[in-house]
């Protein structure tokens, strides 16, 4: 049914579109490499990034497929019950802003796994954080290339496999060549980017809906009909999903790595206030895709639901102008898969490197390889599913195991390396069987219930109280260093210049 | 510079000034490195304020934003409501929640940044 929808889709836009956003991806890439040189700056861009760029390069990261053409999908799909996914990727910035934002900063640790090593001192609590972190980079990489496979197939008619191949391609590229300075500028430079080819066409669809009115003779019943108010999923639901996407975004590495980059805590903090208004902004127009997907095209909820942004404009417009605001969103969603996608596999080659080949920039290179490939592997392997829904999952995930490390390491001096990992132990476990469950129950024809589908409700608290109890029953081992370390997240910065090494200012 | 005669004639400028008279004997500072009882109070009474207004802000949002699904639920007549065809549950959802984010965001941002300048003034003794 795609390929029926796809049949008046230029395949020359799609050509055009991913060579464009490849090349201008690649030329940041190779601009970046002239300045970046040493270790350090392969892995945060030596901390001299602005609040402005690192929050559109962290709005550029982190608005992936599931937000690009996820959202207007599931709205398309299913309605105002969609809505929870675009308030939960954004309020899981504010979360992140309240908890975690400029005490990680201060921490001064590159990765999540440094951060566990710093403040437990226990390896064992570092190696379960790293594969903890691996595997959800990991996870979260497979649905962007979905994407770019479904994205593929629907713009040049190529095998969906084509799309997979290209965007590891470039993301191994660019992620080898530039490291993260570079990372930096293509993803601040994609956030705009996004959020143009998204906007543009929206707005040149409201004017012919202000203009011509609703298609169809009644159009006020055709908005009634399509905007029904009627939210289908049970309150459980939406409340499990917004636990995981409100605590999932505390914890995702890749998100996490970008807060190094920012010179201290409070900038730190003014970044993520960025973050959440630009993510506000850009959000606005997916809903709005998603509502004229209802309106324009009810038909493609059938299946086809996640191709609604790339298909809409072609519909609502004949000729040059419907294949020019095609190849705009055909753009847009090509920077989705490959800013996040190499985001992903710079954060995940960071701790690959740091774990197995001692943080050299061979070692990184070699990583960084490493980590874009295996999800490759997965994702031709794999089906794919609804996009904003396979994300959630991932989300969940990160939410029962990052995010208890990263909030009780942060604001309790009594938590232990032994809770610590008997608490990610318990939601990986928790979480990831109910992953396996929901993945397996529908082959064997038996229904998934919705606390097995949506199941951060529950893994959450559950990995939250383990952690408190193990550490309270092992609080004789508790770190020496934690009310040092916790007095160093907390302390501000001293105000203008200082000596390195100088905590406070001198008088 | 050894033929400057300013240099070669008279002794350099000093300033000579009093031990300051408000000063501390033992300062803040020194207090904080040590982990003395006193630096360990000071620090723990910032960290106690920042979770304080973290937990008050996330908690106000969440309460917030779990009242609408609760009073769409409850008071199904919301759900009839439009604005410009738009029915009032779109328009909550879809535009509503956002400006609650950054306002609360905003608002977060502002206090940590008080609370970290109070803790400032009490290090520095001003």
């Amino acid at each position: 049914m795609t390929g029926d929808a796809a049949a008046g889709m230029n395949p020359g836009i799609g050509y055009t579109a991913l060579a464009l956003v490849s090349a201008a991806t690649l030329l940041i890439g190779f601009y970046g490499l002239r300045i970046s040189r040493t270790t350090s700056d392969f892995y945060v861009a030596s901390r001299t990034v602005k609040p402005w760029w690192n929050a559109s390069a962290i709005g550029g990261e982190y608005l992936s497929a599931a937000s690009f053409l996820g959202v207007a999908g599931l709205i398309v799909a299913s309605g105002v019950d969609a809505l929870w996914f675009p308030i939960g990727y954004t309020a899981g910035y504010l979360m992140l802003l309240l908890f975690v934002a400029a005490p990680l900063r201060r921490s001064g640790a590159y990765t999540v796994p440094d951060f566990a090593h710093a403040r437990l001192e226990s390896l064992p609590v570092r190696r379960l954080t790293s594969l903890l972190v691996i595997a959800i980079g990991w996870l979260y990489i497979v649905p962007q290339l979905h994407g770019a496979a479904l994205t593929m197939r629907i713009t040049t008619g190529l095998p969906a496999e084509i799309g997979c191949l290209v965007v590891t391609g470039v993301v191994c590229l660019s992620v080898v060549t530039g490291g993260m300075r570079s990372i930096t500028f293509v993803q601040a430079f994609q956030y705009w980017l996004k959020l143009v080819a998204i906007a543009v066409p929206v707005l040149f669809i409201l004017f012919r809906l202000a203009g011509d009115g609703p298609p169809g003779a009644d159009g006020a019943q055709l908005l009634a009909e399509a905007l029904d108010a009627e939210t289908h999923a049970p309150l459980y639901r939406n409340v499990s999903l917004s636990i995981a996407l409100l605590c999932g975004t505390l914890g995702l590495p890749h998100v996490l790595v970008r807060f190094y980059t920012n010179p201290d805590g409070a900038s730190a903090r003014r970044t993520t206030l960025i973050v959440l208004g630009l993510l506000s902004l850009f959000y606005i127009f997916p809903i709005t895709f998603g509502v004229l997907g209802r309106i324009y095209a009810p038909d493609l909820a059938g299946g086809a639901a996640d191709a609604t942004v790339l298909l809409l404009p072609g519909r609502v417009f004949d000729g040059a102008s419907g294949d020019l605001l095609a190849a705009l969103v055909t753009a847009g969603a090509f920077a989705a898969f490959l800013s996040t996608s190499s985001g992903l596999a710079v954060s995940l080659a960071g701790v690959i490197s740091q774990e197995f080949f001692r943080g050299s920039v061979r070692g990184f290179r070699l990583s960084a390889v490493l980590a874009a490939v295996v999800p490759l592997v997965i994702a031709l392997l794999t089906e794919s599913s609804a996009l904003a829904g396979s994300i959630g999952t991932v989300f969940a995930f990160t939410a029962s195991t990052l995010c208890p490390l990263l909030v009780l390491g942060i604001w309790w001096r009594r938590l232990t390396a032994h809770g610590a990992g008997a608490g990610m132990l318990t939601g990986a476990l928790l979480c990831g069987g109910a992953m396996l469950a929901s993945a397996v129950l529908p082959r064997i024809g038996a229904d998934t219930p919705a606390w097995i589908e949506q199941p951060a409700a529950w893994t959450v608290p559950a990995a939250f109280a383990v952690t408190v109890l193990v550490s309270r029953l092992t609080a004789g081992s508790a770190p020496g260093g934690a009310a040092k370390f916790l007095a160093r997240l907390h302390t501000p910065e001293p105000l203008g210049p200082c000596p390195a090494g100088s905590r406070f200012r001198g008088r | 510079m050894t033929g400057d005669p300013l240099h070669s004639q008279a002794p350099p400028r000093v300033r000579v000034t009093a031990p300051g008279t408000g000063a501390a004997p033992f300062p803040v500072s020194r207090e904080l490195d040590e982990q003395s009882e006193v630096g360990e109070l000071i620090i723990g009474s910032l960290i106690r304020s920042q979770l304080r207004l973290a937990l008050v802000v996330g908690g106000g949002f969440l309460l917030i934003l779990l009242s609408v699904p609760v009073l769409l639920a409850f008071l199904p007549v919301i759900a009839e409501l439009t604005v410009f065809g738009v029915p009032a549950p779109w328009i909550l959802l879809g535009v509503g929640v956002y400006p609650l984010v950054i306002g609360c965001g905003l608002l977060y941002v502002l206090s940590a940044q008080r609370n970290e300048t109070r803790y400032r003034d009490l290090v520095d003794g001003r």
